[in-house]
């Protein structure tokens, strides 16, 4: 009796060792610390820019191949690019190898914080440390309070961050540096210590934080830089192997910071620039790429005269003025088309098949994009299409009949959301065609006339008299 | 991986010239069609001879008309 209860008592015993040997190797799998952290953040235009900088050690007995980060859920929804690299080197040979991140989801965050995983290049042993630099931006993260101003007044914001960078890990040593676009900042919360010096704020140095800390600071400054939003752009790409690229934008313009409140006062707004509408904006600028051709700017009724293009052999740079200048709450909606050469954008691979290779993103600078619709009709008779984009983008197909169509032209449709100018990168299709399905055009055009020709000359060989002739 | 653009098969600067020549031919082979018809009578006409001269004017109008079109800036 006694035996048995002695093996009953080790028969537990032992499975309750592997069972907290399990629990214990699992949480070590990933067991890293943040020595020092710094965050920048750049508040100076509508895009929030974040620059962190975290040197990470690693604390367990595995070696760690992924490193994780976490944002608070009101953030996670502006979130528009996230983008690391490993820094390696001294201050003057610093090399920066970008580094893959990909959302995660991690089981025991906090409830909404949305986790990021970067993958490092080589895996962390224990003991070492590393650095990595973490670039993400936000947009419509500042809140315009008052949300109605008059026309004499400047823009105000709200912007709501935390003191403590909110981490997975603990975190041995941080600070935090606000830069706001002007010495104009009304209040701000302190989380001892905070210090302010002209256009910086310094959270910080905040000593042993624990993981998933959080402590919400509000920054109430003044930013009077346009707050241009284009809530939705549709952009079409059409390719013709006859030797032009047609672009054709449909743009819906908003000024997102502050309405309006009151009536829009043309005198004052001419006599006294410096004082009125300061948070207004009346001309934005497009970047096209060089040699473009037959770049017109109209709208629903009509052709807007107000715009100056400059081409050089690098660029080209259309600067656009909407009818009336976009004060807070206004909206314009206009279309912006242009033509390009084809050899410019479309190559042929050496698998045979063909690829363009164009820009995404919107080409006015300094603008949020709420919704973009890229569209990329290829010639009839393509095959195979399919789009290589650095980031991810919905997909899905249409068919669109232009000129000379019998089955119509294949349109691959890019849809992304919250795009920025950092998304202004190369992207490419690639799709199959046969050089033979070029002459259907011509061949269409030649069987029409000969019709007519063929209808002559029966006209011609009938007889409809009743009597011989 | 190197590639090489993409042209269009005929250069593009002379899309206006060859239309023009394109489309002169193939209004002048129209008119010798219509002329053949007209001084012809039921018995001389040769069926084959009008086939093939109205293939010869519908092919170079057809190839005219489509670098007209381009020309013009109808990127079809």
């Amino acid at each position: 009796m006694e035996a048995s209860l002695r093996a009953q008592r080790t028969a537990a015993l032992l499975i309750f060792a592997f069972l907290s040997l399990l629990a214990v190797s699992s949480s070590a799998a990933q067991e890293i610390q943040i020595l020092n952290a710094e965050r920048r953040i750049d508040l100076s235009s509508q895009i929030a820019i974040v620059f962190l900088t975290l040197k990470v050690e690693n604390t367990g007995k595995a070696a760690a191949s992924e490193v994780l980060l976490s944002f608070p859920p009101t953030e996670a929804d502006h979130l528009a690019e996230v983008k690391a690299q490993a820094a390696s080197g001294k201050k003057r040979k610093k090399t920066h190898v970008p580094l893959d991140v990909k959302p995660t989801d991690v089981p025991d965050a906090p409830k909404g914080a949305k986790c990021f995983r970067i993958a490092l290049l080589n895996p962390l042993s224990p003991g070492e440390t590393s650095t990595i630099e973490v670039l993400y931006m936000l947009t419509h993260s500042m809140e315009p309070f008052p949300a109605e101003i008059s026309q004499s007044e400047p823009q105000l914001v709200y912007y709501r961050d935390s003191a403590y960078i909110l981490s997975p890990y603990r975190i041995k040593q941080q600070t935090t540096f606000i830069k706001t676009p002007s010495t104009n900042v009304l209040s701000f919360s302190r989380v001892e210590p905070t210090n302010r010096a002209g256009m910086e704020l310094k959270y910080g140095p905040y000593e042993d934080r624990p993981a998933y800390s959080f402590s919400p600071v509000l920054v109430h400054f003044e930013n009077n830089n346009p707050f241009a939003v284009v809530e939705e752009l549709v952009r079409e790409v059409e390719i013709s192997h006859w030797g032009n690229l047609q672009i054709t934008e449909h743009y819906t313009l908003a000024h997102g910071g502050a309405k309006l409140k009151g009536v829009f006062s043309r005198v004052d707004y001419q006599s006294r620039p410096g004082a009125s509408g300061v948070s207004s904006f009346k001309n934005l600028l497009a970047r096209l790429p060089p040699r473009v051709h037959s770049v017109y700017y109209r709208d629903e009724i009509g052709n807007i005269s107000s715009s100056r293009l400059r081409t050089d052999s690098r660029k080209s740079e259309l600067e656009i003025e909407p009818r009336y200048p976009l004060f807070g709450g206004w909206k314009s909606t206009f279309v912006i088309g242009y033509g390009l050469p084809l050899e410019d954008f479309l190559f042929e691979s050496t698998d045979g098949k063909r690829y363009l290779n164009f820009t995404f993103g919107c080409p006015l600078s300094g603008t949020v994009v709420d919704k973009l619709t890229v569209k990329v009709v290829l010639p009839e008779g393509s095959k195979d299409p399919s789009a290589v984009v650095p980031f991810p983008v919905e997909q899905h197909m249409e068919t669109k009949y232009s000129y000379l169509d019998v089955v119509g032209r294949p349109v691959l449709v890019l849809e992304k959301k919250n795009v920025v100018p950092e998304h202004n990168t190369l992207f490419q299709v690639y799709y199959s065609f046969n050089p033979v399905f070029m002459l259907a055009e011509p061949l269409m055009l030649v069987s029409t006339v000969f019709f007519l020709f063929a209808a002559c000359v029966a006209y011609l060989h009938i007889d409809v008299s009743i009597r011989k002739r | 991986m190197a590639s090489k653009p993409v042209t269009a098969p005929v250069p593009i600067t002379w899309y206006p010239t060859l239309a023009v020549f394109m489309l002169s031919i193939g209004l002048l082979i129209t008119a010798s069609f219509f002329i053949y018809e007209a001084t012809s009578s039921r018995k001389t006409r040769s069926l084959p001879k009008e086939l093939t001269t109205g293939a010869l004017a519908s092919f170079f109008l057809g190839f005219g008309s489509l670098f007209l079109l381009l020309a013009s800036g109808v990127y079809v």
